[in-house]
């Protein structure tokens, strides 16, 4: 049950660690907001998991799942109040310079 | 005292307060007469408080076919993240960013918001801009803007909402 | 598994240096918001794997839901705040 728990948690952290790199890279906000909900959906997704199968059946995986459900309704409603905010105020989308 | 606009429907009290009620349990975890007492009575009283707030009632008939969307949505997700993460970690960053705008043909409102919601969601493609039922979408991509405008996820989602009234 | 939890914790606590970056950098303040956003939900994971480190997980998931939930009412009035405001 460990090395399940111990692979779930390593993708998540590949995934967190993507984010961290595309919140660096990218270049403007929108694009940066992509990189913030990877990190709301898929890592914290796989990480919940893996600490779930490490909990075991029990109260606590019932509260993890509590949080994650909670993370999972949240999270896009922060993302879209944050970028309606930017797009309202006047900001454009980045475009490549080719174009 | 503010005066209410709405008044207070006594179905929408009882489960809200059911439902923080709930939530007070799982979190306290113990079951003595004094903790039990002291969470019927900020439930109900933060149930009163805002009960003027919305006139929603939830559906409950409409969960069982949310719940098995879940499964694809979550099928997506992982499509989707492997795909942006792909994006990202490329030498050359090949990004497209471009707005879309969609006119769906949702006629409900709760159908919206399930809609926008599993936009956000999908890494790569984020709702902006709703208007009744036009929304405008950031995709990050050529791709993930296709697969927005091929109504596949719409379809799914008019399916769950195929029998109720419209009320837009 | 007691290692790999401490690994788990300081390559969490690198990445909110990462997001921190954004934070004072960032050319708009919506990137600052944005990257506070990340930063919480970091947090959030970091919590709960705290309570998993020193194997006291029923404590500290209520403290996660906490902060979870004061998140959102933060990070909502900020948006509403800054939408009605404009472009400083």
């Amino acid at each position: 049950m460990d090395i399940l728990s111990i692979i779930f948690m390593l993708a998540g952290l590949f995934f967190l660690i993507v984010a961290a790199i595309g919140v660096i890279r990218l270049p403007d906000v929108f694009s940066r907001s992509h990189a913030v909900s990877l990190t709301d959906s898929l890592g914290a997704l796989l990480m919940l998991i893996g600490i779930a199968l490490h909990e075991g059946l029990g109260k606590n995986t019932l509260k993890i799942l509590v949080v994650l459900t909670l993370l999972y309704i949240l999270n896009p409603g922060i993302a879209h109040a944050t970028i309606r905010a930017a797009f309202r105020s006047g900001l454009k989308p980045w475009k490549k310079e080719s174009q | 005292m503010a005066t209410r606009s709405r008044p207070i429907s006594s179905e929408f009290l009882f489960l809200k307060a059911l439902a923080l009620f709930v939530f007070w349990v799982l979190l306290s975890g113990s079951f003595d007469w004094v903790h039990l007492g002291l969470g019927l009575i900020c439930s109900f009283g933060v149930a009163w408080v805002n009960s003027g707030h919305s006139p929603f009632v939830p559906k409950f008939r409409l969960w069982l076919s949310i719940f098995l969307y879940l499964p694809w949505l979550f099928y997506k997700i992982f499509e989707s993240g492997i795909h942006l993460s792909k994006l990202i970690l490329h030498p050359s960053l090949p990004i497209e960013p471009r707005l879309i705008s969609v006119e769906t043909k949702l006629r409900h409102q709760a159908a919206v918001v399930l809609f926008g919601n599993s936009i956000t969601l999908t890494p790569g493609t984020i709702t902006v801009e709703v208007e009744q039922n036009r929304l405008i979408i950031h995709a990050m991509d050529k791709d993930l803007g296709d697969d927005i405008e091929s109504k596949q996820m719409e379809s799914k989602i008019a399916d769950i909402f195929k029998n109720e009234e419209p009320d837009i | 598994m007691k290692t790999f939890l401490f690994c788990v914790l300081v390559m969490l606590v690198i990445l909110i240096g990462a997001y921190l970056y954004r934070v004072l950098r960032g050319p708009t303040i919506f990137d600052r918001v944005l990257g506070l956003n990340g930063i919480s939900t970091k947090a959030i994971i970091l919590l709960i794997v705290i309570g998993v480190y020193f194997e006291r997980v029923d404590m500290f998931i209520d403290i996660s839901t906490g902060y979870a939930l004061l998140n959102l009412v933060g990070a909502l009035a900020v948006a509403k705040y800054l939408e009605q405001k404009g472009l400083p």
